[in-house]
Order: C-alpha cells, then structure tokens, then sequence
C-alpha cells in the first residue's frame, strides 16, 4: 500500500519532468540550452526521452507487479466479506460495531423479527437469520457488496491497461538496440542510404510514425522518431496520394485538410479508396492511417537569381523543386542553394484602411519561398522571398527577408516595384551602379570638363564620384561616414562629410535620372521628377545601402511555381490500444462501484429480558465510515419504533 | 396480517413519478426534439447521440434535484428570447450591439458581465451572512450564485448561436478556447457548490468556495479587457469533433470539484485552528462540524475523481482518433495524469491509512494548485498539442 503511493508519486515525479524538460529535441539544440556537461548528465539519465527510458518503464512494470500482488493478497478476503453475513456476530461485538443502539420493547420476538426481515428488505438488503438456542436471534443484513467489486474493477484496470501499454512501447526495440540489431538513423539521407539496421519489418508488433507523400505519389515506408534519430519502417502495403485539399478561414487558418488515399496490399483483390481528415482516419486491419500534417511535396519553381553585384542585368534562371539542394557557382565563391519550402498563402491582419474599404480582416500576401545559401564553409543565410509586391503606405515592395539563425526573426529588406510593379529598374539602376565604366561614361557625358578646371582636377573629380559609389555599394551611406571618420582628421570632418555625402548623392542622382531618360518617364535632366519616381529613389538607396548585410549578393525571385502539396500521414499499430480501451471501460465501472455503491451491514438482535419485554440490539457499519450511517440507523430505528406504537 | 398492512404503508413512502415528473419528461423531450428540428442538419449520428444521452441525462438530474428543473426553465427562456432577438432584429451581425434586450441582458457578452458581477456579489454575501448571522443574507448569496450560474449558461447557449452568426464557418460549442472553458469552469463549480450546499445544508462553506470562482472571474475579466480573448474564434481542424462535448464537460466537473474540495479543507483548517485556540470560537461554531467538512471533501473528490478518470479515458480515444495515438505524453495529457495519480493517492491514504482531517485537507488544498497548473499553467509554460487558448 505504502508503495502504491510512492509509486504513483514516482510516476508523477518523472511525469513531470517530462513535461517540463522538451522531449525528442535533437542533442545539438540542447547543448545549447544546457551546455555540453548538464546535456551529458541528462541525457544519459535519460531525461530527453523520459517516456521511453528505461527506468520509467521499471517503474511502469513496479506498479503492475504490486498491483498484482495486492490485487492477490487482498482478492481473497474481499471475496470473502463480498458474501458474509457475518450473522454469527455476538452480541458483545454487535455493541462495539461504530453506530449501535439498544431499546425495549413490549412486542414479542417474532413480531420484530418479521417487521426487521421486511423492513431491512423494503430498504434493499439481504438478510440472514441467526437463531440461538435461548430464543434470541440476529437478523443480519447487508447490501450494495457491489463496491468490493469496484475495488477489483479498478485494481484489475490498472493491470489490464499497464500490460496494454508496455505492448505498445518501445521494449523490444529496445531490447534489439541492446544487443546491437538495432542502430536508429540520425542522418537526413536519402532511402537507398539508410543502413540495414535502421530498417524494422513486419515483425514489429507496434509502431507509429509518420510519412509525407506528395501528391500523385505512393510510399510504403514510414518513418518512426526514435531516440536522437528515426527508424524506417517497412509497410506490408503502399499508400498513394492522390489528391491533397486544404480549406482555410477568411483568418487564414486551417479549416480542414483532407488527401483521397488509395490503399493497395497483395491480398487486396481492390484497392481501398478513401478520403482521410483529420478525426476521420482510415481502419486497415489492424492499422490505422489518420491525417496528421500537410506540408509542400516538392513544389515546381522557376527562379532568377539577380547577382547582385553585376554590372549588367544578368539573371540566371534555376528550375528546380522544393526539398532540391542547388549548386550555384559565382564569381564571388560556390554556394549550395536549399529550397526548404513554399507557402503558398501569407495571410496576415489587413490594414484599417483596407480593412474599410474591402471590409475583410485579413490580407493575403501571397507566395513565399524560404530557403538557404551555405558558402563552402558550412555558414548559411536563410531567406524568405515573396512572389508578389506587398503595399506598404501606398507604395508596393516586394519584401525579401534573411536571417543567420533560426532563433532570429527575419530582418526584411523592401524593394520597391516600379511603376509596372516589376523589379525591373530596380536592377537596371542597381547594375548601373556596380558598372564603373558605364557610370563613367555617364558622368563625363553629362558634365564636360568647363574651361576653368584644369584637367587633373577633373579627372579627380570623377574618380571621386567613382571612389565614393563604389564605397556607397559595398557598405552603404554608414560606409562613407566611416571612410570619412577613418581617414580624415577631426577638425575637417565635418566639412568632408558633408561634401562627401552630397556628392554621393549627385552621382546617385545622375544615374538615376539616366535611368528614368532610358525609360521615358522624363525628356531632360532639367524636368521635375514625377512624386512617384522621387520616393522610389529614396526607397531604392535605402535597399541598397543595406545590400550589404544581405549575405551572399544574390537574389532569388519566383518567376513561376506549379504547387505541389504532401499529405502528412500517421499510421499505427497498436495492438495495445483495445486492451487499454477495455481497462479503462473496467477503470470508470469500478470507480463508480466504489464511489458510489456503499457496502452496508445491519445487525438487529433481538432477545427476551427478565419483564417479558424484548431487548432490541440495532448496529450498522458501512466499510466507508460515513456520517450517513449513522442517520440511517437512526431512521431504521425510527422506524422499527414506530411499528411498536402502533401495535 | 398487521406486518403487512404496516409495509404496505412504507410502501407509499417510496417514490413514484409524480405529476410534476411526467411534466418535467415532457418538456425536455419537446426541447431536445425542436433542437433536433432547428439544428438536426448540422449533427452528426454521435451528435444526435449525445442529444438524446443529454435529455436522458437531464430528466434523471431534474428528478434527482428538482431545483435544476427551474433552472432549466430559466436558462431555456431567456435564451431562446435572446435568438428571437437576434432573429427579428433585421441586422443579425450588430442586434448584440443595437437591440437593448441583447446589448444589456443576454448576448453573450452582457450575460457573462451578469455572471461575473453575481458571482463576485455572492463571495461578498456569503461572508457577510457569516458576519452577521443572518439567515436572509445566506439565502440571499444563494439566490446570487443560482443567478450567475442561470447566466452563465445563457451566454453559453447564446454564444453558440452568435459563433454561427458571425462566419457560419466558425460555428462551434462554446467549449473550445481557455476564453470559454472557464466560463464552463464557473457555472459547474457553482452548481456542484449548490448540489452540495442544498444537500447538506453548509451554507457557511459557501464564501469558501466563491473565492475560488471569484478568482476566476478576475481571470476571465483580465482576459477579456486586457487580451480580447473574448472574441469567437475558429476551431483547427483537430477541436472539430463531436468528442469535444463530451470530453471537455467531463474533464471540468472533475476540475469543479476538486476546486469545491480545496476550499473546503481550507475552511477546515481555519476552523480547527480557530477551535484549537479557543474551543467555543465563534467562527468555528458557525461553521459546519470538522466531521463534516471532512466528509464533503471526501465526497467531492470521489466525484471529481470519477468524472476525471471518465474525462482522461474519453480525451485517450479522441487523442488516438485525432492525433494517431490514445497516449503521446503530450504536457496536458501528462499533467491530467499527474492530477489523477495525486488524487488515486489522496484516495488511498484515505482508505486504507485511515488518515482524516489536518493532512488531508492540506493535501486537498495542494491538489487544487497541481490542477490549476495542470488547467492554466500547461497553457502558460509548456507547449504541445493541446494548443488551444494560448496565454
Ligand atoms: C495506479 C494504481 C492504483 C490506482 C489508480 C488505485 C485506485 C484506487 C482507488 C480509486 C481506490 C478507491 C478509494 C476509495 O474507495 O475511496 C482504491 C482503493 C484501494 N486500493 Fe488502490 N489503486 C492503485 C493501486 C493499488 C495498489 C498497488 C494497492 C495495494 C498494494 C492498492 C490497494 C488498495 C486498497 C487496499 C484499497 C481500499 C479498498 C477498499 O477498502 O475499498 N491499490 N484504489
């Protein structure tokens, strides 16, 4: 007994610490939340995956085994009192029962042996009868001895449901990781790589993972997370996906996603076709296929990738697919390009504007692709590209997030749309700024030397705007501040600054107003700027003063996508689960046994006194010790005193 | 034979069906059928089941505790006068907003003001009618909490309805987010508070006992003012199940009583301090008797105990058909776990140890903090798939 309690405090002990230390994360992320020493001490304390460690299941197998030895040790005696009487009681021990009371009565025996038989009946007990030789007598009574049933319903459930679940657990897999049959993968490989000992056939009694098939696909394998890796487990039928749906609300959340699944199996003479949703999983003997997650199944892209650091608008194209690693070689090192995933809606809260004019309270931005550059050294940027412009205070951007680490959040940059709402001059004036001979060309046309500079001033002159556009690309406007700081002394700083800045932004200018001439939005030079073309050149200096802190000078746009989803699908085997279903239906039975059937016994005895009177013994007992018992006797009492006046 | 004629008069004592019984029948089944008519089509065949088991289950509770009856008739009228409103108020999406039956009664929001302030009123009462001993007052904080309890179950009846009118999408019963479970956490503790209080007359227990609902009404107010976690949200496809309505009922009976437990063996523990000062205290004499109280916290933790036990199992065989496995330590299930075992343990103490009084209404009062983690904090600190109603 005393070790029923501590074992359910254990349980609850460990239980906790489950839930207060994440389980099944990869080692590398806590390393970093407790260092390599604590992680070590956890980890081989097997606090990571408590649920499957070893102890907790010794712990499991504890509480079944002294639930089994109490469930015998106690069983016997239960049984025992379930159908005792206990009419041999004598008087003595009937007057030291908790609740007892003795009156007089001038009625016979028989007549209060008759009125106690029918009155205890009438209330819903069992009687017996003890006669002694002397003329006394025991009615004894008893009812509800239902709730010693409760008591082996409830303790019996614990079993029943302990054994269920230890066939549903991991024990044997442990058990051939032991001895070196066994080895979980910990690598993301292909299939044809994972080795032999990761595989499990169907010999495993019980099992549940999961598997993504993209649409149009099949699989009949399933991946199933074991300690720090997974184990692949080999179906004895394949799955195809056949069409994946998913409907949102106007918030963009999820409504509902359901996949059409074609279930085939060398015994099937048909297929099983059948639409799986969430709650509504697909029975197959004994598995059980159930929608669990939806993800991208490899999404058909076609991108251009804008070096950004070239002189001309050069873009190369890439088709390629989500989940693809692309090589990419520049001029500025090689790069591995890993396309991670595609979303294909983005919705978030809409402005109040819209949110009046339109009257919908959220907004759709659209298409994303996030993926990662990693240079050679294994450092990787990650980024999160829209497909299509956003507005922002009535201007459209095409906004373009990176990040170095995934406890970040994206940092964004805002491109601006031209007035076609393309990027195309954005790049045509970005290239134009990488291009020193263009550039060159430009300034010298636009402003000839004038007769009263000397020629090596001139030519100083340009190179300045040269110098200081070439600093203004690779570090932005801080760029020129720190050249300035760096090189001049602090007495003229402020007055080289100022020059510095001023003539940086003339050059910016002056290519810029080339641009605008190439695409006809202006005749001359001398021609006011239309407002629009005036905020998108200060929008477009702001992306690219902050080019810099972009990672590897190269941007990915969506040229076009063909979406293609995966279905998220979990499939069980789980012989365990009926066994615990009947435990439990045994569990809540015998709860309500014990609760709420109390076990009563009521002695009444009866025996002659000197006067020709009756003496009337009544005692209860309830094995519960409730303060009803005793109102009860009470009211018998009453009521046995009340026959005896109307007599 | 004269035994017999005096039987046949015990006989008359036992209960049968009276008039007002049949009637009682009657009109639950009226009003499950015309649910049925009105919203057949959007029940599934277990929903239709777990129509039927209600109106079963509520013609058993009415005769069982005739005072529920008149609740019922209660709650029924001034609902179904709030979708008469909102039905013939010509702009369904603003009636809340514009017609004054709705705006300041029983949209769902103004009845669960009521609710708040009634139950906040009763914790005042109840400890006032200590103070002065008067019997009125006493009644008077009952009537209060019948009252907040009647509004309580308005707005959630009513929400239901208003989750439609907003995005027929969005329709659902009000028992999905952390907003609305503790609007069902505060009528059930009322109720089962009320259950007990008519049963064995501890009407002393009662300011106990709401401070308990009162604090939780502090919550709900917080998180209404403060995080708007008032407005109706969506389900994520896993909450679209009928097992939901009976799950989620289950598992806040079990959290209900549990609450009504802990109070009372804080109520204990005032008053054998008080009696252990001074063995005529007057507080302690108008408490109930320590045997009392002791028994009651017995009584509410077996039902607790037996409705939690049903809620764990229930949520198992959703879990297995919504997440692909009856168990997957995630922290909620985990922590009702913790809560069952601490319980079972109570329990076992209890019985076989014998152990009464001091330690185990401590105990009870410690169960009540591991519930609320289990209820609250899992929601506040740990993450998994039990996500709904994040803080
Ligand atoms: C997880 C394991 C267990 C659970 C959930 C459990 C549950 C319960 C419950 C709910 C009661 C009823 C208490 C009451 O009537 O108020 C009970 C009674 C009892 N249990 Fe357990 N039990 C467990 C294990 C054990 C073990 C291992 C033992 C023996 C060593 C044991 C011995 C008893 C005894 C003797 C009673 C009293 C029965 C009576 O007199 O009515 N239990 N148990």
């Amino acid at each position: 007994m005393n070790l029923a309690v501590t074992l359910l405090v254990m349980l609850s002990i460990a239980s906790v610490i489950g839930t207060v230390l994440q389980q099944n994360q990869t080692y590398q992320d806590y390393i970093i939340k407790f260092g390599p020493f604590w992680s070590q001490v956890f980890n081989s304390l097997g606090l990571f995956h408590v649920y499957g460690s070893a102890w907790f299941v010794i712990v499991l197998l504890f509480l079944l085994l002294s639930t089994s030895v109490c469930v015998t040790r106690n069983g016997p005696g239960f049984l025992k009192d379930m159908k005792q009487f206990s009419e041999n009681l004598s008087l003595n021990a009937i007057k030291h029962q908790p609740n007892q009371q003795t009156i007089t009565s001038n009625l016979d025996i028989e007549a209060h042996k008759q009125n106690s038989i029918a009155l205890l009946k009438h209330h819903g007990y069992k009687t017996k009868l003890r006669q002694y030789e002397d003329g006394s007598l025991t009615v004894a009574a008893m009812k509800g001895s239902w709730n010693r049933l409760g008591y082996f319903f409830t303790h019996i459930s614990i079993i029943i449901i302990c054994v269920g679940a230890l066939l549903d657990s991991n024990l044997l897999l442990k058990y051939r990781e032991l001895t070196g049959h066994l080895k979980p993968e910990t690598r993301s490989v292909s299939l044809d790589q994972v080795p032999p000992e990761s595989w499990l056939g169907s010999d495993n009694l019980s099992f549940r993972g999961t598997v993504n098939i993209p649409e149009g696909q099949k699989s009949d394998v399933l991946f199933l997370p074991y300690e720090n890796g997974y184990l692949v487990q080999k179906l004895p039928f394949t799955i195809e996906n056949k069409n994946f749906r998913i409907e949102y609300y106007d918030t963009g959340m999820p409504k509902s996603f359901e996949s059409d699944l074609v279930l085939t199996a060398p015994d099937l003479d048909k297929p099983i076709e059948k639409t799986i949703s969430v709650n509504h999983p697909l029975y197959y003997k004994n598995y059980a296929i159930y929608q669990s997650s939806f993800g991208d199944g490899g999404t058909k892209l076609n991108l251009k990738v804008y070096p950004l650091l070239s002189p001309i608008v050069n873009p190369l194209t890439l088709d390629s697919a989500v989940n693809k690693t692309e090589p990419l070689k520049t001029p500025v090192g090689k790069f591995r390009v890993e396309l991670n995933d595609f979303k294909m809606h983005n919705i978030v809260p809409a402005s109040e504007e819209e949110h009046k004019a339109t009257g919908r309270k959220m907004h759709n931005n659209g298409p994303t692709i996030i993926f990662k550059v990693r240079n050679e050294q294994g450092k990787a940027w990650e980024y999160e590209n829209y497909m299509i412009p956003s507005k922002q205070d009535d201007r459209w951007f095409f906004m373009t997030g990176m990040r170095t680490s995934n406890a970040e959040p994206f940092r964004y940059l805002f491109i601006p749309a031209d007035a076609d709402r393309k990027k195309d001059r954005f790049f045509k004036f970005l290239a134009l700024l990488n291009n020193p001979l263009e550039s060159a060309k430009i300034f010298a046309e636009k402003f000839p030397k004038t007769d009263q500079m000397s020629e090596k001033t001139y030519q100083l002159q340009l190179k300045l705007l040269q110098q200081l556009l070439t600093l203004f690309r690779q570090k932005g406007f801080n760029g020129i501040s720190d050249f300035v700081e760096k090189n001049v002394p602090e007495a003229d700083r402020k007055k080289v600054s100022d020059y510095y800045f001023g003539q940086t932004s003339f050059a910016l200018q002056t290519l810029y107003l080339t641009v605008l001439e190439q695409e006809g939005r202006i005749k001359s030079d001398n021609e006011d700027i239309p407002p629009f073309d005036k905020t998108w050149f200060e929008d477009a200096l702001n992306v690219v003063s902050n080019l810099s802190q972009y990672g590897p000078p190269m941007y990915f746009s969506i040229e076009s996508f063909k979406e293609i989803q995966a279905t998220g699908v979990q499939i069980t085997k789980s012989p365990g689960k009926d066994v615990v279903y009947f435990g439990s239906a045994l569990l809540i039975i015998g709860v309500f046994f014990l609760f709420y059937v109390r076990q009563r016994r009521v002695w009444i005895h009866l025996r002659k006194t000197d006067k020709d009177a009756t003496e009337l013994t009544i005692a209860s007992k309830d094995n519960r010790n409730l303060p009803e018992t005793k109102q009860e006797m009470q009211g018998l009492l009453e009521q046995i005193k009340h026959f005896d006046n109307k007599k | 034979m004269q035994t017999n004629t005096y039987m046949d008069d015990l006989q008359e004592e036992k209960k049968s069906f009276s008039l007002r019984d049949i009637a009682w029948a009657i009109f639950v089944i009226l009003g499950s059928f015309y649910a049925w008519i009105q919203y057949g089509q959007l029940m599934d065949t277990f929903e239709i089941g777990i129509l039927i088991g209600s109106a079963i289950g509520l013609i058993w509770l009415g005769r069982f505790w005739p005072s529920l009856q008149s609740l019922t008739l209660w709650v029924t009228g001034l609902t179904l006068l709030a979708l008469w409103t909102y039905q013939n108020h010509g702009n369904v999406i603003t009636a809340n907003e514009q017609a004054f039956f709705l705006k300041f009664l029983v949209s769902s929001q103004s009845a669960f003001m009521w609710m708040s302030a009634l139950f906040v009123l009763a914790t005042l009462t109840y400890f006032f009618a200590l103070y002065n001993k008067s019997e009125f007052t006493g009644k008077t904080a009952t009537t209060f909490v019948w009252a907040g309890v009647m509004f309580g179950l308005v707005g959630m009846m009513v929400r239901w309805r208003e989750s439609y009118i907003i995005n027929f999408d969005y329709g659902h019963i009000p028992v999905s987010s952390l907003y609305e479970v503790f609007v069902l956490f505060i009528v059930l503790t009322g109720l089962i508070y009320l259950f007990y209080e008519q049963k064995y007359k501890t009407r002393a227990l009662g300011g106990f006992v709401m401070l308990v609902i009162s604090a939780a009404v502090a919550f709900l107010l917080w998180y209404t003012f403060d995080r708007g976690a008032h407005v109706i949200q969506p389900l994520v496809p896993a909450l679209k199940s009928y097992w939901m309505k009976i799950h989620v009922p289950a598992n806040f009976i079990g959290y209900g009583a549990f609450s009504i437990a802990a109070m009372i063996g804080v109520a204990y523990l005032l008053t054998d301090k008080m009696l252990k000062r001074n063995p005529d205290s007057a507080f302690a004499s108008k408490m109930p008797s320590l045997e009392t109280m002791d028994d009651l916290m017995y009584k509410t933790i077996s039902l607790g105990f037996a409705f939690f036990t049903i809620a764990t199992v229930l949520g198992a065989m959703w879990a297995a058909e919504a997440w692909g496995g009856y168990w997957s330590w995630d922290p909620k299930e985990t922590w009702a776990l913790i809560v069952w075992l601490n319980y079972a343990a109570w329990l076992h103490i209890r019985m076989s140890k014998g152990w009464r009084g001091t330690p185990m209404a401590w105990w009870a009062f410690i169960g009540l903090l591991i519930t609320t983690f289990a209820f609250l904090g899992v929601n506040m600190f740990l993450s998994g798939l039990h996500s709904y109603g994040e803080l």
